[in-house]
């Protein structure tokens, strides 16, 4: 490769990640009638099923509860499929992966920036329904992105060992979605952990997602600061297991373009 | 230096598939999760190599010999099991073209995704988006999705994307089979000018017409290992006797190495190709009193003796010598057909060709050997680059022939003559 300096480099996976997520967008929408509006009806569809489901059928008696659920389901979404589009982002690429100088670690953070986008488009929409469904918005939006910023960390740390180990064995992708499928029931999405008996809190306690979903409905509609506490204790110890992931990664990467 | 690259003790090996190395989960589970040692195959090995900045390297070899492996390690996809690959300068590819372009864009926006890809920054795909979009002759269609493209089409925007990545190296997969016959002569007119801009080439292809035309330098690979790199002239006549032999069908690894009298080896394959329905049992280079020699002096004669045994089923058989420079060209070639002589077939015999002068410049010669049926149609023993000798005496200049000469001067001048610089 051109002996290109640590900025120009950098400069060229920014480029190449704006233009992958471009496309990504744009292959999801674009031969469809409503376009960007699916990343808007797919949530929409889940909390109005839960908000008949636990206002309805078996009231679960939170406030402003779809809001509550909303934000549950908004920043799972992003977390879950970005971990499920992680296991196939290296072997459903073998094109780019087979590309001489081609950044691989921009795969994994790709699934990541591209659900993020969906997060982000829909938030206004959340924001709204906050408002609508009595919920306080204020100062603590100040603290939205450290706990976006938080996410994104977690997310990304599990997303590289993810797209590695799909290489090597094809059931993870299987695995993964097992595990999200249950991790659903285990993060407080559409309950609140409040409701959960103090002898399986310890479940709850070892999941971060549980702090970064608590952060969310703390800004969004308690419109109290969240537990920065609890969320640097999450962000900190994401950061080594991004780095170590990312390290496994590229260990693993040099093998990705024959296993295809 | 820019361009330039070096390849040494190269090295890949391929899991055998079937073998058993661990490919599922479930695999790893019923092994108690101990590694068990999978089976490989070396799909290239001890390659080692050296190109000079502007050179145009063809790579030929046949199907399986490791000619696409090794364009993917130079291009830096897949690491390499042993030796190491050096480049200087950014490397460009054009490798299974066609892929990585998304259906669902439009030809602009895969242009774009295709020039990140290939290693441009956005503002260098901008800039020379027009020029891309001329070459691949697209300007009517850039804009519409990709899918309405023709395979054609499709073709001629990945090509001109990749050319236009402007890198040192250019690296080109056995691309140009597809397209139409004006669009490839204008990617080899193009070739050319990245050639004649000072840029590496490194060129896969069967076409040994085309690799004549355009390289300076083959590397011929068979079964992952060098056969031969050296200028084209002199690599093409050996992959092209082992097409012949390849048709024919004597297996390499059939035929046993032989140790000659000078300590060379003679190979199947490497400096020996054919059917060996005849044989060369010997080659001697003699002097004209028929003394065994390696050198003579300018202006001296030569003979050249064969030996050799011919099945009795062959229809006949025609020597041919010819004596080359190292690299490859040819000094003089002839063969017993032009000369009207027929061997006989069904024994043994001994062939020796006389040169009564050989006016050759002082300097080593090579003397290639073979046995071809009377058709020309394949070589039933040829020996390449094995023997030698070389001529003793004064070096001229420039030139391969030192035939007996002398300068003459006549003057027609009035008044007395004037020499340069004396006067």
């Amino acid at each position: 490769m051109r002996p290109l300096g640590p900025s120009a480099d950098l400069r060229r996976k920014f480029e190449l990640l704006f233009e992958l997520v471009l496309r990504d967008l744009r292959i999801r929408y674009m031969r469809s009638y409503l376009g960007i509006g699916w990343s808007l009806l797919n949530p929409l569809s889940q909390i109005a099923i839960f908000s008949f489901l636990f206002r309805q059928v078996m009231p679960l008696d939170i406030p402003s509860y779809t809001a509550f659920v909303f934000c549950g389901v908004l920043s799972w979404t992003w977390f879950s499929s970005s971990l499920i589009s992680s296991a196939g982002a290296v072997v459903a690429s073998p094109e780019l992966i087979r590309r001489p100088g081609f950044p691989v670690t921009v795969l994994p953070t790709l699934s990541v920036i591209t659900n993020m986008v969906q997060f982000l488009l829909a938030l206004p929409l959340l924001l709204l329904l906050t408002v609508v469904d009595g919920g306080r918005l204020g100062a603590a939006l100040l603290a939205l992105p450290l706990v976006m910023a938080t996410q994104y960390v977690l997310t990304l740390s599990l997303c590289f060992p993810v797209a590695a180990l799909n290489v090597r064995f094809r059931d993870t992708q299987h695995v993964v979605g097992l595990v999200m499928m249950a991790l659903f029931y285990m993060t407080p999405i559409f309950y609140s952990v409040d409701a959960v008996p103090e002898e399986y809190l310890f479940l709850y306690e070892m999941n971060p997602m549980v702090t970064v979903v608590d952060a969310y409905r703390d800004i969004l509609i308690r419109n109290e600061a969240p537990d920065l506490g609890a969320l640097l204790v999450v962000l900190l110890l994401s950061i080594p297991i991004a780095l170590l992931g990312r390290a496994l990664f590229l260990r693993e990467s040099a093998r990705f373009a024959e296993e295809l | 230096m820019h361009g330039s690259l070096r390849v040494s003790q190269l090295g890949k090996r391929y899991r055998v598939v079937g073998s058993k190395g661990q490919r599922t989960l479930r695999d790893l589970v019923r092994s108690g999760f101990r590694r068990t040692p999978a089976e490989y195959v070396w799909g290239l090995r001890d390659v080692s190599f050296e190109v000079e900045p502007g050179r145009t390297v063809g790579v030929v070899g046949r199907n399986g010999a490791g000619k696409s492996s090794l364009l993917r390690l130079i291009a830096g996809v897949g690491r390499p099991d042993e030796g190491s690959v050096e480049i200087h300068g950014r490397t460009g590819a054009v490798l299974d073209i066609g892929a990585g372009l998304t259906d669902d864009l439009t030809g602009r926006e895969n242009m774009m995704l295709a020039g990140l890809v290939a290693g441009m920054s956005r503002r260098e795909v901008q800039a020379r988006a027009a020029e891309i979009i001329a070459f691949a002759e697209l300007e009517d269609a850039i804009d519409a999705p990709l899918r309405t493209y023709s395979t054609g089409m499709k073709m001629r925007l990945a090509f001109s994307v990749a050319i236009h990545v402007d890198p040192d190296i250019l690296l080109i997969d056995e691309v140009l089979a597809v397209g139409d016959a004006t669009f490839q002569r204008k990617c080899l007119a193009r070739i050319n000018e990245i050639k004649a801009s000072g840029r590496t080439i490194f060129f896969v292809s069967h076409d040994a017409s085309l690799v004549r035309a355009l390289c300076d330098d083959v590397l011929y690979l068979r079964k992952g290992r060098v056969v031969a790199f050296g200028p084209t002239t002199d690599v093409m006549p050996v992959y092209e006797a082992a097409g012949t032999e390849a048709g024919n069908g004597a297996e390499a690894s059939d035929v046993p190495d032989r140790l000659l009298p000078g300590g060379r080896t003679l190979r199947q394959g490497i400096n020996r190709f054919g059917t060996l329905e005849a044989e060369i049992t010997a080659v001697r280079i003699l002097r004209l009193d028929g003394a065994p020699t390696g050198s003579i002096t300018a202006g001296a004669g030569l003979m050249v003796e064969i030996d050799y045994a011919a099945r009795a089923s062959l229809d006949g058989i025609v020597a041919a010598i010819a004596i080359k420079l190292p690299n490859g060209t040819s000094c003089f070639d002839t063969n017993t057909q032009v000369s009207h002589m027929e061997l006989p077939v069904g024994g043994t015999g001994s062939v020796r060709l006389r040169i009564e002068r050989l006016d050759l410049v002082a300097g080593d010669y090579t003397v290639a050997v073979g046995l071809y049926d009377p058709d020309w149609k394949g070589a039933y023993d040829s020996h390449y680059n094995v023997y030698g000798f070389n001529v003793i005496g004064v070096r001229s200049t420039e030139g391969v022939l030192n035939p007996p000469a002398r300068w003459e001067l006549t003057t027609r001048t009035e008044g007395p003559v004037r020499y340069s610089g004396t006067g």
